[in-house]
């Protein structure tokens, strides 16, 4: 008898362990269009969808909107204000906006047409638009929205796609995100005014453009003391690649939706690599792979970089850890913290020679074309709600809530207005956005297969500064023009080479 | 010898309508149940198990486009649902044999003057000789629901275009062999699949030999008497056993980086940084991929060892050193043999697992494409290879087939090393 007890429990716990796997929930999958609320939509005579069938203008009552912020937003209670905000504003209706809290289901494509996916998707342009190709998103009625004449035509650029021959917009933009420059005040040069500021603008010339930087780099790594001047990790595609777009070089042709026209080596691309190699000789291996960005926080905060560059969302983490330097010193957290915002800067990045030459005494400049990403929401098209969830988008988007994701998270609006309203690097950026010197980053899947072969040949290319010159692969610009032309075969290969069954 | 019994026509009965027969035999019970089943499985096949069988054929016909508000078919739900409608027919075919066996069985009872058996008898039965029934019959339900039908539909996937652009709301087909055409006829990847085939191969043999002398050598080191504070000893490598394995190979990989600690030693001592990791570092970093996997992986077979070494017969030990053998020979006469027939088993698990090793390099040398290699790196082994051409392009149905061709692979190797052991050969040796 005891055999079989044990026989039956083996036998259960073989069930339950089977069973284990398929948690689901089930409150959750009720697919979205069976309701048939207010997804009756038609195309008109010019085979473009009347937008008016999916958003009927009348609020659904009673409805809970699923909203998928990212982790900062909930982490730092923003995303809990606006949620607040806006189920006050709605409650007549009974519309609760909530959080998704599904990170595991976030990919719609996936999960939307199970009944899984959020109502409301907030997340960066690259991610979003790839779902139009499966129509997993609406396209939004952008200028009936009080947000539209705010934004710059650049970030809507982003959220457009041409389905059928007929233009869309399939998201709302709401932050930039792009590369600034962020260095020590206290440690330039003592006399940098008098030295280093030929036009005498009262802003050093080092962060104004690169070849002053590299001179002054010269000067730090020259003390061989373990000091370097500006250092980056050069293989992370997404800073590095603004060195080719300055010069000609791009991702996919026909304004990046093009992937069968590969253009990391177009134009003069190769002379931004080479900028890239000339600033690797100055900093150390560390470049190679991400050492860099992984110290920078400390590196800069204990005076071993002078500067660096990243993305204006971690400036708190660099404050941080100079505040934290500053007490480790013997300040007062008072002092330190004060210190530490005086000192540390943030700002856009330098210009380049037009020359590409480093050391070439004062150069033409032009702008650093930067790769930089539009952070928007877009509504799902297997929402039961599109009407409370444009909505939210439209309360979301608007100038009280954009200032205050500002205020509480640092990011860069993407609304002219709040940009202006509260200036520094978020109007720096949003003009360099208005001004096309950021490259949004394509909005097409392809951009999925740019990633490794960018970052094996920036990582080729910064390790060549420490071959021995008999070693070394990238001798003249033909030679990287050549390893371009192979970052543009291998992304090519990536893209095509399958979609043959298909 | 029995001789076969003819069929009568209750049995007749029973193969034409499940429990029939049963219950033309007054065995009411169990001839309804049998009916209730057939019921359960027309109704299921009527409302919904036929269509599903029809779209295992079809995949879909109507696309689905959320902006006109069009509810199409889903073809991966449909491939999945059809799989399942295979496996219900099945069970029910095998219900039905089992309900024609139960006939024949009542029939030779009668025939030899018994009587048919009643419902409760049967049920006792279930609790008694027919135990090992009542016990497997949710396992069995849940191994074909949770286990063959992933299977099923993985290698049916192979023979789909689903991936890329082609994955719901558009509609999947079948496309028959054209996927391992394609990667049996692509120019640029044969000569990458023999690189990687190669050093896979190499991989997989050298570091499970490495990982298992490695683990025996550890767990024979602390059965030694003269070792002191054992327990303390076994900790540490059950510690690194206890981290998760990723967690490990992300802290290797910031070791051997240029800003880790290593190369701040190398450097803090004059000389330059070391790219352990790096784009031309192609054999350290299989070594050190190597040494990382064994760090995880030989902690299980010290422990394992450890328990086995625990069953040695010592008077064995004792006579062979009586006889004059030395340690060595001791090892490789007695303990060797003794623990490679328990573990050969183990041991081709983890040639397998090494096989198919996917996070040693991927997580500490992803990211690369080599020149000479088709979209991989130097280290790359063919799941990381599979995952690089497959999963990050969305194409599941390269996928499918390439993880085909590597189950075939493992499993040919895995089946000629294990019918060839002693384990298999002489499994009642050490019994």
């Amino acid at each position: 008898m005891k055999k079989k007890i044990t026989a039956l429990l083996m036998a259960g716990a073989l069930c339950v362990g089977m069973l284990c796997g398929c948690g689901g929930e089930s409150g959750q999958g009720e697919s979205p269009k069976e309701s048939g609320q207010g997804t009756n939509p038609g195309e008109n005579a010019g085979g473009a969808v009347d937008l008016s069938n999916i958003y009927s203008g009348e609020l659904e009552h009673n409805v809970t909107i699923r909203v998928l912020e990212n982790d900062t937003a909930i982490e730092q209670g923003y995303f809990q204000e606006l949620i607040d905000a806006f189920n006050e504003k709605y409650a007549e209706y009974g519309i609760v906006a909530v959080d998704a809290n599904m990170d595991q289901y976030s990919n719609l494509a996936d999960d939307g047409p199970y009944g899984y996916g959020p109502d409301v998707l907030y997340q960066a342009n690259d991610v979003l638009m790839k779902y139009v190709e499966g129509k997993h998103i609406y396209p939004i009625p952008a200028e009936s929205l009080e947000c539209f004449p705010q934004i710059t035509e650049n970030a809507w650029n982003a959220y457009q796609a041409n389905v059928n021959g007929v233009s869309y917009y399939m998201g709302v933009p709401v932050n930039v995100q792009s590369s600034m420059l962020y260095y020590r005040k206290d440690l330039l040069p003592e006399d940098w005014e008098t030295t280093w500021d030929k036009d005498g603008n009262k802003v050093p010339d080092m962060v104004e453009n690169w070849n002053d930087m590299y001179r002054y780099s010269q000067e730090i790594v020259a003390k061989n003391d373990g000091h370097y001047g500006y250092m980056r990790s050069l293989y992370d595609v997404y800073f590095s690649s603004g060195f080719l777009f300055s010069y000609g070089g791009y991702v996919f042709g026909d304004n990046n939706t093009n992937a069968d026209d590969l253009g990391f080596s177009a134009g003069n691309a190769e002379i931004g690599a080479n900028v890239l190699l000339q600033q690797a000789a100055l900093m150390n291996e560390g470049c190679i792979d991400d050492s860099i960005t992984v110290s920078a926080y400390s590196r800069l905060a204990d005076g071993t970089y002078f500067a660096t560059m990243t993305t204006p969302d971690v400036y708190t983490l660099f404050l941080k850890e100079l505040k934290l330097a500053y007490q480790a010193e013997g300040m007062s957290e008072e002092e330190a913290a004060a210190l530490a915002e005086e000192n540390l800067v943030i700002t856009e990045v330098p210009k380049l020679p037009a020359s590409g030459d480093l050391a070439e005494e004062d150069p033409e400049l032009i702008p650093l074309k930067a790769m930089g990403g539009v952070n928007g929401y877009a509504i799902s098209a297997y929402t039961k709600s599109p009407n409370a969830c444009l909505a939210f988008v439209e309360f979301a988007t608007g100038y009280e809530m954009m200032l205050r994701r500002n205020q509480m998270l640092g990011i860069v609006p993407a609304r002219s207005d709040v940009a202006d309203a509260v200036g520094g690097v978020s109007e720096i950026m949003y003009h360099n956005l208005d001004a096309g010197n950021i490259v949004v980053m394509p909005s097409i899947r392809a951009v999925e297969q740019i990633w490794t072969p960018g970052q094996t040949f920036f990582e080729d290319l910064a390790k060549d500064a420490f071959r021995p010159e008999t070693e070394k692969k990238y001798k003249t610009l033909e030679d990287i023009k050549n390893g371009l032309a192979a970052v543009d075969t291998q992304i090519y290969d990536a893209v095509h080479t399958l979609a043959g069954t298909n | 010898m029995s001789t076969r019994m003819k069929p009568n026509k209750k049995v007749k009965a029973s193969m034409c309508l499940m429990g029939l027969g049963q219950l033309m035999y007054g065995q009411v019970g169990k001839g309804l149940l049998y009916l209730g089943v057939l019921a359960l499985g027309i109704a299921y096949f009527v409302f919904r198990g036929g269509a599903d069988l029809v779209g295992l054929f079809t995949l879909g016909t109507r696309e689905m486009d959320t902006w006109l508000g069009i509810e199409g078919d889903n073809s991966v739900v449909m491939l999945l649902m059809g799989i399942l409608a295979v496996i219900a027919l099945l069970l029910l075919a095998a219900v039905h044999i089992s309900n024609v066996r139960d006939a024949r069985e009542t029939q030779r009872i009668v025939e030899r003057g018994g009587r048919p058996a009643a419902f409760k008898e049967d049920a006792k039965q279930l609790l008694d000789k027919k135990f090992y029934k009542t016990v497997l019959f949710l396992p069995v339900l849940g191994v074909c629901v949770f286990n063959i039908l992933p299977i099923i539909f993985m290698i049916a996937i192979a023979f789909t275009n689903y991936g890329g652009s082609i994955v719901p709301p558009k509609l999947v087909d079948w496309v028959g062999v054209d996927n391992f055409v394609q990667i049996t006829t692509l120019s640029q990847f044969a000569p990458t699949f023999g690189r990687i085939l190669s050093w896979n191969l190499i991989w997989a043999v050298c570091s499970t030999a490495l990982n298992y002398f490695a683990g025996l050598g550890l767990a024979l080191l602390l059965n030694k008497d003269c070792v002191k504070g054992k327990v303390f000893w076994r900790s540490f490598p059950i510690l690194a056993y206890a981290v998760p394995g990723f967690i490990t190979m992300l802290g290797f990989k910031f070791m051997f980086s240029y800003g880790g600690p290593i190369n701040q030693l190398i450097t803090a001592a004059g000389h330059r940084a070391v790219g352990f990791l790096d784009i031309d570092a192609k054999w350290i970093a299989r070594f050190i991929g190597l040494g990382v996997n064994a760090w995880v992986s030989v902690p299980s077979i010290m422990l394992l060892a450890t328990g086995i070494l625990s069953n040695r017969d010592m008077s064995l030990m004792e006579a062979a050193r009586i006889d004059g053998a030395t340690p060595w020979q001791q090892f490789r006469r007695i303990t060797l043999p003794f623990v490679l027939f328990s573990t050969t088993p183990v041991l081709l698990g983890q040639f397998i697992g090494n096989f198919n090793n996917f996070g040693v390099f991927y997580f500490l040398r992803g990211g690369l494409y080599i020149d000479g290699y088709f979209l991989a790196s130097d280290t790359d082994l063919l799941i990381n290879w599979l995952y690089n051409l497959s999963i990050s392009n969305n194409y599941y149905n390269i996928g499918a087939a390439i993880s085909l061709v590597i189950f075939l692979i493992t499993s040919l190797i895995s089946l000629i090393i294990y019918t060839r052991s002693a384990s298999y050969k002489e499994e009642d040796t050490f019994r």
